[in-house]
């Protein structure tokens, strides 16, 4: 019995291998040959494959023994900047031996590093820049400061086409004997856009079922992949039982691991989709908005949200 | 909620108190020696004053005296009313009493004197040395502060004993004796941090090693690392108390002036209060508004070193909760303490398991933590929870231990099953 995560399992090896993106690939297809590159910037949605574009491009570059040359670090993990720099430093002083003068560093997240740390961050690619070629990874491009953005050719990744991501999902239900149907099909792509981690996230959880994955399969993943808890905190607080809406939030934050911004995002699609008037969904779509604007100014997640189900509370009660 | 520790684990004999023998010792014989006195004859001292701070074994040692050597304890304290008379009525009669019946030996005991003032006790302290000089039996008072000025009358004619805080090296053994007793293996280090926390006070050293260690099994000073956020609470007490009744900015900004009560450690007491205090829903969300806007500041006055932003999240806190209430009628309700902070030290548990889980996804996956509780765990949680074999194939493949799957699976036996089949080790 063999099971992986199928978002491995099926991860592209080479660049050869790489849906869709095929200007990109096409340039890094020129890095390999070349045996040169810039410090690079990949921006792009979720699941639209830029951590697999940086492993593919180590493999083409460096061959199997590719982890030597080659270091994932995740901004959003790394406690601060200089846990980064420290690490960056032992990887990066040392020559690499071989055909590739350099090494390939990856900064997943890079977006979520403060302004501050990033300037720390670029003072650390020049030092290192003979040693060492850094590959940024973010969602939003214009979250990477100027300096940074100047000193790096920027990728963009655009969320796959439609008929990519069948293809897709289609071949791995081939090789895993999953009997997919066409709504199957049809609901994974609707539920998750582009982003083909989801769908093969949602692919292969609705294969647990054991049964045909059709729409009905694929929306009961859906469903419980998120949480219920958060539906039920929003009608405690509609009804305003707000004490104990505030301690499904804790539980929310602390037993699920859930972080405040996504709360914040379930909340507005949740919002959006109940049965209040009209005009209420916009209240409540302004407060959430709110909400998430200062958790990223570095708010507390379980006060703003405290917050947010206070609003709820007196709207409920006005209703 | 069971019995407080204080309670079910009180000594019995006055050599199990702690510091009966150091610490405190010095006080207990001249408490035991001024009762002996009374054997040969009323002494010249009829009533004993023991002084000294809460929690360190004052009414203890009255207590356990009386059951010792058979008094029978006639006790009054602060929550009961003292008026003259009352007090005339009990402490006359009593003391009297004895006198004409001759039955078994009685001690009066009288605590918590410093809350002896104001109109209702009028003439309360009167009537007590009116008692002490008609009293045939040994009268204990009991105060915090014997040095009042209102006292000066009283200390003349008491036997002053003072009892101290006692020692941290002291405390933690007695702590330990009921860790033993409860079966929990604490470490030297938590118990000192509780033991040094609570300054003295033992009583207080024992309700947090409840708090903290009740239902465990293991107490390592992680799990007690919240105390150190603790103030005492009566300060805080009193500054809520202000807050949340000021009428004015001033007043209720005044109560943060008034404390060196941390502002951090203050937004948590006010947070986890404003629902309680403030029922009405509006009152209660511009309240929550208000710090959550107080929260703001706060966070980009240290990131951005703003410190200028301070005196406006002091506003908010203080005055914009205070001017929040409109419609909630002012009515005592208790303050509870900030359950989040507890909380954190009680799940800690589950926040390991959940971060080791991350990381195994997280190496395998490439991607963050974060993002492996969020896109990747909810869909593990279905696998997990709807097919055991499949589940059993990625436990393996992520080297998952059996904490780590029943979190997955929320459910014991399913997880015992999977990990069979994946042939975790215990």
């Amino acid at each position: 019995m063999s099971f992986e995560m199928w978002t491995e399992k099926y991860r592209p090896k080479t660049l050869d291998d790489m849906l869709d993106q095929e200007e990109i690939v096409s340039r890094l297809k020129t890095f390999v040959k070349t045996k040169t590159m810039p410090h690079c910037l990949f921006a792009g949605p979720p699941g639209t494959g830029k951590t697999t574009a940086a492993l593919c491009l180590a493999r083409d570059l460096y061959g199997e023994n590719y982890t030597e040359y080659f270091m994932e670090l995740n901004a959003s993990d790394e406690r601060g900047i200089n846990v980064v720099r420290e690490r960056i430093k032992n990887f990066a002083r040392t020559r690499a031996i071989g055909e590739v003068p350099f090494k390939i560093m990856v900064l997943d997240e890079a977006d979520n590093m403060t302004a501050d740390a990033q300037q720390a961050l670029r003072r650390t690619m020049e030092r290192y820049t003979e040693t060492c070629r850094f590959i940024l990874i973010c969602n939003y491009s214009s979250k990477i400061i100027e300096p940074i953005q100047s000193r790096t050719a920027l990728f963009r990744f655009m969320p796959l086409q439609e008929e990519y991501c069948i293809k897709w999902i289609q071949m791995i239900a081939e090789k895993e004997g999953v009997s997919l149907t066409e709504e199957g099909i049809r609901a994974i792509i609707d539920v998750c856009g582009g982003d083909l981690r989801k769908a093969t996230n949602t692919l292969q959880a609705a294969a647990a079922f054991g049964g045909v994955v059709d729409d009905k399969a694929v929306y009961t993943v859906i469903g419980r992949a998120h949480p219920k808890e958060i539906r039920e905190m929003i009608k405690l607080a509609i009804s305003g039982n707000f004490v104990e809406a505030r301690e499904k939030l804790r539980a929310l934050l602390v037993n699920y691991g859930l972080s405040g911004l996504d709360v914040v995002r379930q909340i507005h699609s949740e919002i959006l989709r109940m049965d209040i008037p009209e005009r209420v969904k916009i209240e409540l779509a302004d407060a959430t908005g709110e909400v998430d604007f200062r958790i990223s100014q570095g708010a507390d997640e379980e006060v703003q949200l405290s917050a947010l189900l206070a609003k709820m509370a007196v709207v409920g009660g006005r209703m | 909620m069971s019995v407080p520790w204080t309670i079910k684990h009180k000594p019995k004999t006055i050599s199990e108190m702690v510091g009966s023998s150091n610490g405190n010792g010095k006080a207990i014989q001249q408490f035991i020696a001024w009762m002996r006195s009374w054997e040969s004859g009323v002494p010249k001292k009829k009533a004993a004053l023991i002084y000294g701070p809460p929690g360190i074994g004052k009414t203890l040692l009255v207590e356990t005296f009386a059951r010792e050597h058979g008094y029978d304890l006639i006790e009054l304290n602060a929550s009961d009313q003292r008026s003259e008379s009352i007090i005339q009525r009990v402490v006359g009669a009593a003391s009297q009493q004895s006198t004409l019946f001759g039955t078994g030996k009685r001690l009066i005991l009288l605590d918590e004197i410093d809350g002896i003032t104001g109109k209702e006790d009028a003439g309360g302290l009167f009537a007590i040395l009116k008692a002490i000089k008609d009293t045939r039996i040994p009268i204990v008072l009991i105060a915090n502060d014997a040095w009042n000025p209102r006292f000066a009358a009283l200390r003349s004619v008491c036997e002053m004993i003072e009892m101290k805080r006692l020692p941290t090296r002291l405390i933690v053994p007695y702590l330990k004796k009921i860790c033993q007793k409860e079966g929990i293996e604490a470490s030297d280090d938590a118990l000192k941090l509780i033991a040094e926390r609570s300054a003295g006070d033992v009583r207080s050293a024992i309700n947090d090693l409840q708090a903290a260690a009740q239902g465990r099994k293991k107490l390592t000073k992680e799990d007690v690392a919240w105390l150190a956020y603790r103030d005492r609470q009566e300060q805080i007490f009193n500054v809520l108390r202000l807050i949340f009744t000021a009428k004015t900015v001033r007043g209720a900004k005044m109560a943060l002036s008034l404390s060196d009560v941390d502002y951090n450690m203050l937004f948590e007491w006010i947070y986890e209060n404003v629902p309680h205090q403030l029922t009405d829903l509006e009152d209660m969300y511009r309240a929550m508004e208000a710090l959550a806007k107080t929260d703001l500041y706060l966070k980009l006055a240290k990131r951005e070193q703003a410190w200028e932003l301070l005196s406006y999240a002091f506003d908010l806190m203080t005055g914009g909760v205070a001017l929040a209430r409109e419609k909630t009628k002012p009515k005592w309700v208790p303050f509870k303490f900030p359950e989040r902070i507890k909380l954190m030290s009680k799940t800690k548990e589950v926040r390991e398991v959940q971060s080791r889980l991350a990381q195994k996804i997280k190496q395998k996956c490439h991607i963050s933590s974060a993002s492996a509780l969020r896109d990747v765990v909810p869909f593990l949680r279905v696998i997990f929870e709807e097919n055991p074999e499949h589940a059993a194939g990625l436990a393996k493949w992520l080297r998952l231990d059996l904490d780590e799957i029943a979190f997955l699976t929320q459910n014991n036996k399913l997880a015992q099953e999977i990990a069979e089949l994946a042939g975790v080790k215990k």
